[in-house]
Order: structure tokens, then sequence, then C-alpha cells
């Protein structure tokens, strides 16, 4: 359902994803973990078209992603990492936008946003400028675009973080029913335990490069602790000053 | 005093970074306009000249800290009240305010020009000190159109009418109608050049139609299903209505058609320089030799409406229509 074949992005010298190998099957869960900087998020934006990759090839759906970007643009649902929300559009504005834009008619449209906003607790805010919003609103907001069109593969960049905990759940239900239905979902997180609930897959990636992937199943530890042995381990420094009486 | 003093600093730092406001100036259609015709302009157009001028550049530096930074950091009251009286002097308009003042005092300019400069550095000042963030509830009322791209065009309506030049090309406008409703006719040329001055009021916001999108809004636009020349046409049905509105009272086909010349000459640094804007100042445009070419194609498209026929209005749709076709396809392969 996703796949990519050597997909690279170069920014000058410097190779931000540097070959990469990626396969996720219709219905499943694929969690990408990486540090900042690792090109977690670029790898998103070349899989979603935001962002042309400088080799390599993208399939989704079984459409090529170069040769095909309006088809496939009308069967992804993406929550990219700038969220992509408009200052003067409503929370709901931003719905009723989807749903004209992805074709569906109007009573659709507004039975899906009324679900989606109540859902995910976003009715208080529906007219609400996205520019006044919280940023956990906001990423409601993105996150119910991406949703609204019931796309066949969800790109998701960090959709966990800062958003609380009740909706958190409620986000990885979501997740978890729409892969059961086959829609293929493809998220990259830091909350390494919302990570290891939900993955059929997990993939690492390390300054541009895979260095783990692989079914869920098939860590050879748990994830938290693969993670920290494999991507990068917490090393304190010792900063003596901290917590010391002010002088 | 050290916290004050190193406060200080940043802001100035801040401030000399940030403040993109003469830039901006400089690549402002109307500007150009008002500095070319400076020594044949009356006092209304002097008004509205230094409206321009001093609008964007009166802002309070202290807001380049974000409030909650600055409630946060252990200031004494005295400190605060310090940091308030002496951070308005970062902006070097209010030195200018100041040695006017002296000027006046000493009589080499008149009082009434200080209060008049003073004053709009004051509203200025002001303005930039409320809320008028994107998302004010007057915003709401903006009105619905048909087809899928309906919240679109309302979004970049509400942008527009977030730019000053909007509330230039206004004033323009409605100084025509009020001046005839008090019973005075205009000559035939004055509805012409009364609409070339609209329309240049907001041509250099077809030269950055995306501006107040943020890459937040890029993004989004990148992601959605829909094709080039239908981003751009959402863009240019909310900038033609305000042009519509505007040119009514005047000579409403110049004015389309200098509108049309704007966003067809506006197209190529609107997509392929797309160059960020703040609200409640007046768009910035790429460079003032690509404006002041920009107002003459404007100008003559009107006259040549105006003053021949109404049917010259079609090659500037041809222009307009090719413009939004190749720039359409533009947009779509940027990556």
């Amino acid at each position: 359902m996703i796949s990519c074949r050597n997909l690279t992005r170069r920014y000058g010298e410097f190779t931000a994803v540097d070959s990469l190998n990626l396969e996720v099957d219709a219905g499943g869960i694929c969690v990408f973990l990486g540090p900042n900087g690792a090109g977690k998020s670029t790898t998103v934006k070349m899989l979603t078209g935001l962002l042309a990759p400088s080799a390599g090839s993208v399939v989704v759906c079984g459409l090529d992603a170069a040769a095909n970007p309006q088809k496939l643009k009308r069967l992804i649902g993406v929550l990219p990492e700038d969220l992509g929300l408009f200052d003067d559009l409503t929370v709901e504005e931003h719905l009723l936008l989807t749903g004209a834009v992805y074709g569906l008619d109007r009573a659709e449209t507004h039975r899906r946003t009324s679900q989606l906003l109540h859902t995910l607790s976003l009715e208080h805010g529906r007219h609400t400028f996205a520019a006044a919003c919280s940023h956990g609103m906001r990423k409601k907001t993105s996150f119910a675009m991406a949703l609204l069109p019931n796309p066949r593969a969800l790109f998701l960049d960090e959709p966990f973080e800062s958003v609380d905990p009740v909706t958190s759940r409620i986000m990885r239900d979501l997740l978890q029913t729409a892969a059961r239905r086959g829609v293929t979902v493809f998220l990259t997180s830091h909350i390494l335990s919302v990570a290891a609930e939900i993955a059929t897959q997990v993939a690492m990636i390390r300054k541009g490069k895979i260095v783990w992937n692989s079914p869920a199943g098939e860590l050879p530890q748990s994830l938290e602790a693969h993670y920290f042995e494999l991507v990068e381990s917490p090393v304190v420094e010792e900063l003596e000053w901290l917590g010391s009486p002010p002088s | 005093m050290a916290r004050l003093a190193a406060i200080l600093k940043a802001l100035w730092r801040a401030f000399q970074r940030g403040e993109k406001s003469f830039a901006s100036l400089a690549g402002n259609n109307f500007f150009l306009v008002a500095v070319l015709f400076l020594g044949k302009a009356g006092s209304f157009l002097f008004l509205i000249m230094g409206l321009v001028i001093l609008f964007p550049l009166s802002t309070d530096p202290l807001r380049k800290i974000p409030a909650s930074r600055l409630a946060l950091w252990p200031l004494e009251r005295r400190e605060r009240w310090l940091l308030r009286a002496i951070s308005p002097w970062v902006n070097p308009m209010t030195w200018a305010i100041a040695a006017l003042a002296l000027w006046a005092a000493r009589g080499s300019v008149t009082v009434g020009l200080w209060a008049l400069a003073a004053g709009l550095f004051a509203a200025g000042f002001a303005l930039s000190e409320l809320p008028l963030l994107a998302g004010a509830a007057m915003w709401r009322r903006v009105p619905h159109f048909p087809g899928p791209l309906d919240q679109l065009v309302r979004k970049n309506l509400r942008e527009m009418l977030s730019t000053l030049d909007f509330y230039c090309a206004l004033l323009l406008s409605a100084s025509v109608g009020i001046y005839r409703l008090l019973g005075r006719g205009l000559p035939a040329e004055a509805d012409l050049a009364m609409t070339v001055l609209v329309v240049v009021a907001l041509s250099s916001y077809a030269q950055c139609l995306f501006g107040l999108d943020g890459a937040g809004g890029w993004s989004r636009y990148r992601l959605l299903p829909l094709r080039g020349w239908q981003i751009l046409a959402a863009k240019d049905a909310a900038f033609l209505m305000v042009v519509a509105v505007l040119a009514a009272p005047l000579a409403p086909l110049a004015g389309m058609g200098a509108a049309l010349v704007a966003l067809a000459m506006g197209r190529r640094p609107a997509v392929e320089d797309p160059r960020p804007q703040t609200r409640w100042r007046f768009s910035a445009g790429t460079s003032p030799v690509y404006g002041i070419v920009e107002v003459m194609a404007m100008a003559s498209a009107a006259s040549a409406i105006y003053l021949t026929s109404a049917l010259l209005l079609a090659p500037c749709v041809a222009a307009w229509a090719g413009s939004l076709w190749w720039y359409g396809r533009r947009l779509e392969t940027q990556g």
C-alpha cells in the first residue's frame, strides 16, 4: 500500500534522507521513530507530495506519487508537521472546506463535520479561528481534516504530541478502527508508549538512514529499550549548578 | 539596571532584524505613485501619504517580546515602567517625531503639521498594540460564495481585509462618494484618475497573494486535491470582488481592466517569489521598478477602456486568463 524505493532528499551537501526503502501493507500502522532532525518529517513530506525527492520513487495506493499527484491527493489524508491550517478560517470552516474540495456533497460534509467535531471535543471551539486556537485544538483540527474525506492511507506527523490524554486515546482508537478496515497508517511520534501500543510495524531512522524496520512483534526487546539502544541513548550531563542553592 | 539594559539591547537587535516596514514601503505601489506625484499633490493626497508612511513605521518595539515571556521575567515594578517608557525610543520614528516637535517649537514647521504627524504616529503605535489577530470577530460576517472554493474565497477576502492597502483604497473611494454626496460634481477625468488610484492602492497585494497564508497555508494548498489555477482563481475572486465594490462609484470597467492587469503582472512574484506579509501593514511588492511598470500598465489599460471602448477589457481578460493557466501549472510543479 505504501512503498518507497531508494528515497533520498539532499539539501546541497547535506543528505536529510538517504536511500530509504520501506513497505507498509494495507491495514498496517507503521510508526516511524527517530530523534529530532533525523529525517522523519522530510520522509513524510516526500511520501505525501509536499516535497520532491532528490532521488527514488514513492508508490501509495498503487499510484506513483510523481506521476499521479492529483489522483494521489484524493486518496490520502495528511496531518503535516506545520498542521496546514489557514489563520483566517475557523475550525469548522476548515472541515467544510475539506469536504467541498474532496467532492463530498453538502449534507455528507456537514454530517461528518459534526461527528468529528463531537468526537474530538472540538464542538466548543468550532467557530474559533485557527489563529486563535491552542496548539492542541489546531492539531485536532488538522487530524479531523485528514480523516474527513475517508482516505485510503493516512500520513500523520507527530499526531499525539500536545493533545490531551482523552483525545490521544480517541485518536488511537480511530486510527486502529481505520486500520482494521483496511486504511494504511504511517505516523511519526516521539511518544514511545503510544507508538508501542498501536504499531503493527516499527521503523527507526537515524541521521537519514533506516536503522530498524520490522513488524512490531519482532522487536527483540521493549520498544523504548530498543530505541535507546539503536537510535540514541539518553546521556544526562552533570550540571553542577542545577539545584544548588543560589549564590 | 543591568537587567533592563540587557532587555533593551535584545529589543534593539530584534527590532532591527524584524523591521521590514521601510522595505515594505519601497515596494508598495501606492507609495511609489504618491512619491512620483508629490509635487502636484493636494493636501488630501498628502494626508493619505502620511497615513501610508507613518502607519507601518509606528510600531511598538516592545511587541517584539512575547507578552508571556515579559510577564515571566523577574523585573521590578519600577523596571517595567522604565522599560515601557524607554522602549518606544528603539523605534527611530519616535526620534523623528521628537525632532519635529523641536522644529515646531522653533517655528520651523507648524504646530498643526506636528500634531498631525504625532497623531498618526500615536494611532499607528496604538494600533500595533491592539490584538488585531487574524480571526477577529468582525471577519465572521464575510458572505458565502457558490461552489467548492467558497471557504477559500472567504479566507482570501479576510486576508485582504486585514491589510492597510484595502483601507487606503476604501478611503479614496469613499472620499469620492462623500464629495458627490455633498453635491459637488466630479469631472469625468477625475473618475478615471481616482479609479486608477484605488486599484493602485490595492495592486501591491496582487504581487503577494500568498503572503498571509503562512507556511501552514502553503502546505495545505499542496495537499488539497485542487489544480493550481483553482487556487489562484480563489485568490483572484477575492481581489476582483474588492475592486468591483470600490470602483463601482467611479469607473467600474476601467477598474476591472486595471485589476486584471495587476493580477496578471503580479502573478510571477506571487507564485515564484512568495513574500511573507504582515497583517495591518501595507503590502510589500517585489521591487520599485516592477511596481512602476505594473502601475503604468494598469493606468494604460484603465485609460484605454475608459476613453475608447469597453471591448478593450477583452485583452485584459485574456492576459489574466493566460497568467492563471501558466502560473497555475507552475504552482503545481513547485517542489
